[in-house]
């Protein structure tokens, strides 16, 4: 059994150090084209149906919600619809990564991914996040800010918030820093070796928790680290072991400071006592510092699959909600990749690129497969996910809701001045709108793996006087007193619509909600707001489609 | 009540003239709604309650926030050092003695059962609540659900109309809401904090119930056309959300206790947790699968024996009454009323009279559906320092309470590739208090 354990175990490492020695398409093929290669490929292997492309008012509207963060405003969905369509769809994806919205949407997509399983909304950690995605700060070199960043560097200290946070649960901090940045569970493995995945041994759960065993807090709630200490654990045949500072694929980093005598140890033992009850004194620094190990070893071009894939498959689950490693947390030889040599040939690229995550959100929003429309009108039962040959529909982030609610529901024609103002006038305009979904943040669930509309989503929309009072107020810059002005019910259903769903209504969709208006003629005000509140709760605005 | 055919508007002709933009769609909604009004009604009636043979199993837990005292409770030790000044009493179960604090549940032992072993050994009030909510030790990169929310998910139906997990508590110390986690927000809690009504549950008198409902199933023909040709869990979340939302109002009433008679009303009584656990009654009765009432705040590391008498009295009154009641409309035999909190008191007593934290040998109770009333399992060492004999933890209690209501305590939960049993690995029901 051992035996056989241990074959696996250097397979899967073989597979490690080959990553991109297999035969992959050339590095400078477009990204885009790569994609639909791959995707294509499986799909015409195993003869699978495709869903159609989607039409320009879903294109603009998944688009603008991937890279915005936001639905897009009738303003930018006419000019979109009237634009060349054989070049609008770069253009717009350019220019919303250029866009101060990508800013905002991308700082809050990493930080519902950081703060992982918990929902802290911490300040300064949000500041560090836009601080580093206003340059499009590498990936790497994020990751090397929240495990191992300079305290005395106003941003990277609020970086090491991500383990300030752990920083008392070394469970917490050893299996987040798995999941978040490798891509790899191995919690199962801390009482005994992994049941179904012969990758992990109790060996890497306790390899990992070296780097982070030593890792305190301060008074000052500095982080600190230990000057000496291991890890020891029990296997599961009762023998007691040491731990290595071991990464996920097995290289160890050694710890080269000499022994420590008695005398040392109770030195360096009163000093990390007083620094815990202290808060005047200035921390000091071992010359061994096992974070820094960690992010050295993970980084290194040796080692940096696990890094690299792991951001990946982490950002095409955003782009198509589901991972080509799914779910994207168990990244090991038992649940292999749907599409191996397309993960490798990003991860490749990304590496290359100087882990340019625009760059790889870019590619995936030019791709075939991400304007696939997620309607599946056939007979027989939809393809298997994996294939992405239909797209998933995706519940919005409680800030894309939020933030589409507020953008739904402003006075359409406001929109139009931004067309032509300068980029600066927006991005005020933009980060006002940012801190007024602060107050909505809290009412909706955060999208993931066992993702349900909780009841309390649907009584607050029914029965919350915010509704009222907020979204469907009738001034006159709100959509609902826009909607009154309108004599026309035909225009004002046009107008609602393209306001929140981006799109005209059906013929159907016309016939009965002119009836119903008909029908309340004696109090139309009424009947306009029971209409866009009927819009606004609808999966329609719900999802990104 | 709105009838069936009108119940997207108030007024009959507004029906009729919209009945065209309605279709289908109103029609099916209205069908399901009309059945659990028709259930409500019924069960309004004691004797009909009774009659209807019910097959929903249900549990009210009574969490004794802060941590009560064994010996105060369920595992007296008078006569010892650490025993206190409290006496023991005989119940209606031969061989069990409970502490004098509790005269009204001593004449109800029959239905009850006492584990007195509990080693949980964790004594702080977060960790220790979250252990025995759980019955597992926090994981990390996993949120566990609660018992409220695994029972809500096992025992409710997925189209409730009526909420199927409530949380209430007393005190504004030890408000835990209560969690879901991996099963997802669908089983998340219905908590009420400073009032009697969950929140959001009624219409403002600013919208009318014309266009409250119309609206509803302008959604509903808006959902339709967008749900039709699109496969996704997710997506029907949201429309199982929606559809509950015009049952969950009328089930508001269920929380409004002047709807019971005045003789049942007194029985209860006017102090607070009483009238929760009444509460708590009408919704089991209506298909509630958990309610969670809890009562804080019994952390007394001082003036543990007046602390005690006062919270005790308070118990002893809500829960006798409630078994009771419940028995009486032929709900207990599928009602689970359980005691519990996040550990027990210290058999030393210390300087200010009172007694610390301690999760290393103490009880809890479980009474009515499943349980083998009048019974007692384990035994702590004469002075209650630790447990002599049948040594549990929180996960034999937590699959105590799953197999009590008949729910498999090893079905294990799929989390990505990692399967989870309900209780925690290898734990085992207590069989001796059991049915």
């Amino acid at each position: 059994m051992f035996r056989a354990c241990l074959t696996v175990a250097t397979t899967f490492l073989c597979a490690q150090v080959s990553l991109y020695a297999t035969d992959l398409l050339p590095a400078d093929q477009p990204m885009e084209s790569v994609i639909d290669h791959y995707v294509d490929d499986l799909i015409k292997t195993n003869d699978v149906q495709t869903a159609s492309q989607i039409d320009e008012h879903i294109l603009i509207r998944r688009l603008t919600l991937d890279l915005a963060g936001r639905i897009p405003t009738t303003a930018e969905l006419h000019a979109f619809v009237s634009a060349d369509p054989a070049t609008r769809r770069a253009k717009l994806v350019d220019k919303l990564l250029a866009s101060p919205d990508f800013i905002d949407h991308h700082r809050n997509e990493l930080q519902v991914l950081l703060e992982y399983p918990d929902r802290r909304n911490d300040k300064d950690f949000r500041n560090y996040l836009l601080w580093a995605t206003e340059q499009n700060r590498p990936w790497n070199t994020m990751f090397r800010d929240m495990l191992a960043g300079d305290e005395n560097d106003e941003y990277q200290k609020a970086a090491l918030q991500f383990v300030r946070h752990r920083a008392k649960s070394l469970d917490d901090l050893t299996n987040d820093t798995a999941v978040l940045f490798f891509g790899v569970n191995v919690s199962c493995a801390k009482c005994h070796d992994h049941p179904l995945v012969e990758d992990w041994k109790q060996d890497h759960y306790y390899g990992m928790q070296s780097f982070f065993s030593r890792t305190f807090l301060t008074k000052k709630q500095s982080l600190g680290e230990k000057f000496y200490g291991d890890v020891k654990f029990t296997t599961t045949s009762g023998v007691e072991k040491q731990a290595q500072f071991m990464f996920l694929n097995g290289s160890v980093v050694k710890d080269d400071t000499p022994e420590l005598d008695d005398d040392s140890r109770k030195k360096y033992d009163a000093l990390v006592k007083k620094l815990q009850q202290d808060d005047k004194i200035e921390v000091s620094y071992p010359e061994f510092r096992p974070r820094e190990r960690l992010v050295e070893t993970a980084s290194h071009k040796d080692n940096d699959a696990f890094l690299a894939r792991n951001i990946v498959n982490r950002i095409w689950h955003r782009m198509t909600g589901r991972g080509i490693v799914d779910p994207p947390d168990q990244l090991h030889s038992e649940n292999s990749p749907s599409h191996p040599e397309l993960l490798d040939w990003l991860a490749r690229d990304t590496v290359e690129n100087g882990y340019d995550l625009k760059r790889l959100i870019r590619g995936i929003a030019l791709s075939r497969i991400y304007s696939r429309s997620s309607e599946w009108n056939s007979a027989a039962a939809p393809p298997s996910p994996h294939y992405f040959a239909v797209a998933i529909p995706r519940p919005l982030s409680p800030r894309q809701y939020a933030m589409s609610l507020l953008v739904a529901t402003r006075n359409p024609p406001h929109w139009e001045q931004w067309l032509t103002k300068p980029a600066e006038d927006w991005k005020k305009e933009r980060t006002n709108l940012e801190n007024a979904t602060n107050n909505w943040d809290d009412a909706f669930e955060i999208p993931g793996e066992n993702f349900q509309v909780a009841v309390d989503e649907a009584l607050f929309f029914s029965n919350n006087n915010r509704i009222d009072n907020d979204l469907l107020r009738d001034s006159g810059d709100r959509l609902v007193g826009h909607l009154k002005k309108l004599d026309d019910p035909e225009a004002a259903l046009s107008a609602a619509f393209e306001a929140v769903n981006s799109r005209q209504p059906t013929d159907d969709e016309r016939k009965a909600i002119i009836e119903y208006l008909e029908s309340r003629r004696e109090d139309s005000p009424a009947a306009i707001k029971q209409v866009v509140w009927a819009l606004l709760t609808g999966p329609e605005l719900r999802f990104n489609h | 009540m709105a009838q069936p055919g009108s119940i997207f508007c108030g007024s009959a002709d507004h029906g009729l003239s919209r009945r065209g933009f309605l279709g289908a769609a109103g029609a099916a909604t209205a069908g399901t709604f009309a059945a659990d009004m028709t259930r409500l009604d019924g069960l309004k009636n004691p004797l009909l309650a009774g009659q209807v043979k019910r097959q929903q199993k249900s549990v009210i837990l009574l969490w004794l926030a802060g941590g009560a005292s064994q010996f105060e409770t369920w595992d007296p030790k008078p006569g010892q050092s650490t025993g206190g000044p409290y006496s023991k009493i005989k119940t209606s179960a031969n061989d069990v003695h409970i502490s004098e604090l509790l005269p009204k549940m001593a004449q109800r032992m029959n239905h009850t059962a006492i584990i007195r072993s509990i080693n949980s050994k964790i004594g702080d009030h977060g960790g220790g609540a979250s252990l025995m909510e759980t019955g597992r030790v926090k994981d990390p990169g996993l949120i566990y659900p609660d018992i409220g929310a695994i029972a809500a998910r096992e025992l409710g139906r997925a189209d409730s109309q009526v909420p199927d997990y409530v949380s209430m508590y007393t005190s504004t110390e030890g408000r835990r809401k209560g969690t879901s986690g991996f099963l997802g927000a669908r089983y998340a809690p219905m908590f009420l904090s400073d009032k009697q009504i969950p929140d959001n549950m009624r219409r403002l008198e600013a919208i009318s119930d014309v266009d409250h409902k119309d609206r509803a199933a302008l959604r509903d023909l808006l959902s339709k056309r967008f749900t039709k040709a699109r496969h996704s869990e997710k997506i029907n979340s949201h429309t199982t959300a929606y559809s509950r939302v015009h049952g969950l109002m009328s089930s508001e009433k269920l929380f409004d206790i002047e709807q019971e008679p005045e003789s049942v009303r007194a029985k209860y009584g006017p102090r607070q947790f009483a009238q929760q656990c009444l509460i708590a009654r009408r919704l089991v009765e209506a298909g509630t699968p958990f309610v969670k009432v809890a009562r804080a705040w019994w952390d007394s590391h001082g003036q543990n024996f007046e602390t005690h008498r006062e919270l005790c009295a308070d118990l002893d009154h809500a829960m006798s009454t409630l078994l009771d009641d419940l028995e009486e409309r032929g709900l207990l035999e599928n009602t689970l009323v359980v005691t519990l909190g996040e550990f027990g008191r210290t058999p030393k007593i210390n300087a200010s009279l009172g007694r610390d934290h301690f999760a290393n040998a103490w009880s809890c109770s479980l009474s009515g559906c499943g349980v083998r009333g009048g019974s007692f399992y384990g035994k702590t060492e004469p002075e209650g320092n630790t447990v002599a004999d049948g040594e549990v933890g929180a996960a034999e209690v937590f699959a105590t309470i799953l197999e009590a209501l008949g729910i498999d305590h090893e079905k294990e939960y799929m989390i990505g590739s990692r399967p989870i049993p309900l209780s925690d690995f290898g734990a085992k029901p207590i069989k001796e208090v059991l049915a």
